[in-house]
């Protein structure tokens, strides 16, 4: 009998382990998940400028600066190693960008362009997707943060080796809230 | 998305109840053919009962694959092109992201009131289903909210059920229509006392099976719309968005005969009734718009 409560015990306390072991497993995933789709959009980014900057060249031959800005921003995109490196060099291109379509504003045959609208619109679509995803990273870092610090998944944690990780911490990325139109 | 862990607890609610739904599906067809049989003629008995349970099994199992391309199909809904409707496009892929699903399938259905749902028996296998009232009378940010709603049902696995009650409702409201029907053609000569039980047990059958249907699917789905909109904010992080959608929708003047394109079965499904009743009460599909409105204000 004593051994049948024993044995019952080891069994539940194995099924706990191997659920525990599998949570983290899950949210860890998702994380990375989350980390590659933020790394799709910052790809697709990079590939859409060099279009934009043909598209600009025959109107914007005097704004030599706000070219630059960009190019060298999306060099330093496509030449970042890590993960967080190309989120900070994508921001810094999405800065780059937000300039050089300010200054756009002042070219009129420009705004008429079909293909520079199009690319505008490419992009400030991929802007608001890098917004969401950031969004759904933090989240699931969250959970899993979550998961790793309270009990009694924080023994858990410490059993298999993980530790809490950091949210990304990108200002200028953050989401423009739009206002409220009546 | 701490929230997602404890949804947990009713994504396995949501899958418990569609098997017993499907159960019951089988079930009531089964009894169904029982009642028929008897009613019909004994000689028969054996071979009714075996079609029902062969019909009830396979109509679960379809309903259960192809709930979605029914409901879609019952609001003769077509697909969206990327390049018609980008706005649409951009905020569905836009929520998805933000919910950590895959992209559903984007569908548009003509109708000039402003309305959306979603349908599918997985997030692998969503569908959303947008009217084009919906596309030309909201801007982006309400749209986004009407999307975010519509993929809180997807994460939360109401669609499975929500769209299985809907077709287990319209299934039993034609059967027992067509039962009722039946009763006027048969004959009532032969052991008419056992008949007359029997047909009384029919007419009972028939009044209270899509009565109970109903209020079992619309008791639940006003409870699930709370919070649907709830969880479409944390994908959104933008209340008003939503809010804006339900104001417009509460102040829109919908064509009369506009809620003819909306079959009875499938209005549980949509983010606002479609029938626009202005009462609340044991039969509303919704809860107040209102009440919805005032929730997401204090958020």
């Amino acid at each position: 009998m004593l051994w049948w409560i024993i044995g019952i015990i080891a069994v539940f306390a194995l099924i706990i382990f191997i659920l525990y072991y599998n949570r983290f497993v899950i949210l860890e995933n998702r994380i990375d998940n989350s980390l590659a789709q933020i790394d799709v959009q910052l790809k697709k980014r990079a590939d859409l400028v060099p279009n934009l900057l043909e598209s600009v060249k025959g109107y914007m031959k005097h704004e030599r600066a706000v070219i630059k800005e960009v190019t060298d921003a999306r060099k330093a995109l496509v030449g970042a190693r890590n993960l967080p490196a190309r989120a900070k060099a994508g921001a810094e291109l999405q800065h780059a960008l937000s300039g050089l379509f300010a200054i756009a504003e002042n070219y009129p045959n420009l705004k008429a362009n079909e293909n520079f609208l199009h690319l505008q619109q490419e992009l400030s679509a991929i802007e608001e997707r890098i917004a969401y995803s950031r969004q759904y990273y933090n989240d699931s870092i969250l959970s899993y943060n979550n998961t790793v610090e309270s009990f009694p998944g924080v023994f858990f944690a410490r059993l298999y080796g993980k530790s809490e990780k950091k949210m990304l911490e990108i200002t200028a990325e953050e989401r423009a809230l739009p206002k409220v139109r009546f | 998305m701490t929230d997602r862990i404890s949804f947990q607890d009713q994504i396995n609610s949501n899958k418990a109840k569609s098997v017993f739904l499907m159960f019951a599906i089988i079930v009531a067809f089964i009894i169904l053919g029982f009642v028929i049989s008897k009613f019909l003629d004994p000689s028969y008995f054996f071979i009714i009962m075996i079609i029902s349970i062969i019909f009830s099994l396979l109509y679960t199992v379809i309903s259960y694959y192809n709930a979605d391309k029914i409901a879609l199909a019952s609001v003769r809904a077509k697909p969206a092109s990327r390049e018609e409707h980008k706005m649409l496009f951009n905020s569905v892929e836009n929520m998805a992201l933000a919910s950590g699903l895959p992209a559903p399938r984007i569908y548009v259905m003509d109708s000039s009131e402003i309305n959306a749902f979603a349908s599918g028996r997985d997030p692998k296998h969503a569908v959303i289903c947008v009217t084009t009232g919906a596309l030309e009378k909201l801007n982006k940010q309400e749209l986004e909210g009407i999307i975010a709603h519509e993929m809180a049902h997807v994460a939360n696995y109401d669609i499975r059920f929500m769209t299985l009650t809907a077709v287990l409702v319209g299934m039993v409201s034609i059967a027992a229509e067509i039962f009722l029907r039946s009763l006027w053609f048969s004959n009532n000569d032969r052991n008419s006392r056992g008949n007359a039980i029997l047909m009384i047990i029919g007419i009972l059958f028939a009044i209270i099976a899509p009565i109970a249907a109903q209020l079992v699917s619309l008791a639940i789905s006003r409870r699930r719309e709370y919070t649907a909109d709830a969880t479409g904010v944390k994908f959104t992080r933008y209340p008003p968005g939503l809010a804006n959608a339900l104001k417009k929708i509460k102040h829109e003047h919908v064509p009369a005969g506009e809620s003819r394109k909306y079959p009875k079965a499938v209005a549980p499904l949509f983010i606002s009734d479609p029938f626009k009743k202005k009462l609340t009460n044991l039969f509303s599909t919704h809860p107040p718009v209102d009440e919805r409105i005032r929730r997401l204000e204090q958020m």
